[in-house]
């Protein structure tokens, strides 16, 4: 079986584009990698090395003002050109609002927060994607010969660097048209500075919830991250509640994230959340309530006031990692 | 400014991981005695609904809109209870088990329908996704049914210089976009839109509005147009087994130590 891919790329989501490049490069046809938006040229270098057999880049100022269309119009005619019976997308903002209208365009089957696929015998794969906040894992196929994912992060591996790159670079020509003026339009962009490391790489994590009781709370866990160099994330309820930023959110509805140690202080354990933390290696929860979901989830756990329970975790840390 | 808001009935969202079944055969959640309830990211929604409605002047409406069987009725009730002005169920045997391309098919057929009724709708708000099978397809693939704009993640919606600002999320912040209507807009939650209380003198209204029920006859579509693109094969609970370690101590310093040493057996740190 050859099936030619196309994985979507962008520079701001480069490891998950390699992962799906690494999964594609599996399925044993050739992979056309697309790269879209600011640094696109050196976003397709590194896919190349990562070993994509062609490799179609493309950046304009249109993209950046108006993502959603002009990045749209362009993501449509690279498809016309490579004709793919596999087109992959990163579970990012940038995807997740792509996909569904090109799968609309290309009449294709899409398959959403997908963590893995089988191939059947007649050569179509069979998704895995988790539904109902991650309480049941649905196996799901398309009907039609265009078959369309947007794939979690870290639910492949990413391949290493091939010896000997053969795939060949070239700049997308294609130039925007239709009413600019009337599309939607980015006016600013506004980076929510967050001291540490960024959640999604993240090697150890610190997330409060409902539990915390106020916004003034994340200072306690901030101080943990600060002696763990982690980085800070936050429950839905919280973000609902205005204690932490959108951009903090763990969960189904928020950011998937891999830590290999997932602190979670205060969160009772909504399945929804749980499903964003099913790849942490090592979760350990604090809260009150001994009966809370996240206990069943847990490796360590601590039944007790976080507020009693994390200042004397703090200095003791500091004293055995020497910070 | 006509609101149009998507509002969709799911299996309440809070029920436990271990009291969750499936009927496999049927590839469909089956637990008996379960609540329906708003989809989260809808009643999101339908707050940004209202408070652009009130924030646009005089004349806004919000019409809330449902898809599912007669029950989904509660939805609705529930909207015109938090001062929706109108409600819209779609509900035919032919409106069944649809995938996103089937909803978002019979969700622009509605949008038609109001048109040639002459409510032309400027805007419709959809959740990101929903809280049952979260494919966060629909709003992108009704956008493209009704050829409009389609916004996603956007967390808070207010009129601005003869158009629309919204503030979509990303992942290291949120952008502030300016688009003109007729668009499709699809909702994230943030601490702003958080489904207000309704007041008793309008849950009573509430009850009293009629609610309109189109099938696909009134829509002006054949089943053929609703077929899926996908097929759901199997659906399964997974496994998991809880191995957790309570870590015991006297006061709250001991159990800090133990953990911090616990953490460290383990090579966790």
């Amino acid at each position: 079986m050859t099936m030619k891919a196309l994985v979507v790329a962008r520079s701001q989501s480069l490891k998950a584009a390699r992962e799906l490049l690494g999964a594609a490069r599996t399925l044993g046809g050739p992979v056309t990698a697309f790269c879209l938006g600011s640094d696109a040229a050196s976003a397709a270098e590194d896919l190349r090395t990562h070993g994509a057999d062609e490799i179609l880049w493309w950046d304009d100022p249109a993209f950046d003002a108006s993502p959603g269309e002009a990045g749209f119009q362009v993501l449509q005619r690279a498809c016309a050109e490579t004709a793919p019976a596999l087109v992959l997308f990163a579970a990012d903002s940038a995807g997740r609002d792509w996909a569904p209208r090109l799968a609309w365009r290309l009449e294709a089957g899409l398959v959403t927060e997908c963590v893995g696929w089988e191939v059947d015998g007649a050569g179509r794969l069979r998704f895995k994607r988790p539904v109902y906040g991650g309480k049941a894992m649905a196996t799901i196929v398309s009907r039609h010969p265009v078959q369309m994912a947007v794939v979690q992060p870290g639910s492949f591996a990413a391949p290493s660097p091939v010896p000997n790159p053969r795939g060949t670079v070239r700049r997308f020509e294609c130039i925007v048209t239709g009413q600019a003026e009337s599309w939607p339009r980015v006016v600013e962009r506004a980076v929510e500075a967050a001291g540490g490391p960024a959640l999604g790489d993240a090697a150890i994590i610190v997330a409060g919830g409902r539990g915390l009781g106020g916004a003034e709370n994340f200072k306690l866990l901030e101080d943990l991250a600060r002696v763990l160099s982690a980085a800070v994330g936050a429950s839905r309820a919280a973000v609902d509640e205005g204690w932490a930023p959108t951009s903090w959110q763990i969960g189904q509805t928020g950011k998937s994230v891999r830590p290999d140690l997932y602190l979670a202080i205060g969160i009772s354990g909504a399945s929804q959340h749980l499903a964003g933390v099913t790849r942490a290696k090592t979760i350990v929860a604090i809260n009150t309530d001994k009966d809370a979901p996240i206990f069943g989830t847990a490796r360590l756990g601590v039944v007790g006031d976080y507020r009693e329970i994390l200042p004397p975790l703090v200095a003791t840390l500091r004293e055995m990692l020497g910070r | 400014m006509h609101i149009l808001v998507c509002l969709k009935q799911v299996l309440d969202q809070e029920i436990a991981a271990r009291a969750f079944r499936v009927n496999r055969a049927e590839r469909r959640a089956d637990v008996p005695g379960a609540a329906l309830v708003m989809s989260i990211f809808d009643a999101n929604a339908l707050e940004v609904a209202l408070r652009l409605r009130d924030a646009a002047g005089a004349g806004s409406t919000v019409t809330a809109l449902s898809l599912g069987s007669r029950q989904a009725e509660d939805v609705l009730r529930k909207a015109l209870a938090v001062t929706a002005n109108k409600a819209i169920l779609l509900s035919d045997t032919a409106l069944e088990s649809l995938d996103p391309a089937g909803v978002g098919t019979a969700i622009a057929a509605a949008v038609r329908r109001l048109e040639a009724d002459g409510s032309p709708v400027d805007v419709v708000l959809t959740g990101r996704q929903a809280g049952d099978w979260e494919h966060g397809e629909t709003g992108g693939m009704l956008a493209e049914a009704l050829g409009w704009p389609c916004l996603t993640f956007v967390s808070r919606l207010r009129p601005a210089n003869g158009g629309l600002e919204a503030r979509r999320e990303v992942e290291d912040g949120h952008e502030v976009i300016m688009a003109r209507p007729p668009l499709v807009v699809t909702i994230t939650n943030d601490e702003t839109n958080q489904l207000r209380m309704s007041k008793v003198r309008d849950v009573m209204q509430a009850h009293r509005t009629p609610i309109s029920t189109w099938g696909i006859a009134e829509l002006g579509l054949d089943s053929a147009q609703l077929a899926p693109r996908t097929d759901v094969v199997d659906l399964v609970i997974p496994e998991g087994e809880s191995r957790c370690e309570l870590i015991e101590g006297e006061t709250p310093g001991d159990k800090a130590a133990a953990l911090a040493r616990r953490l460290r057996e383990l090579n966790v740190l």
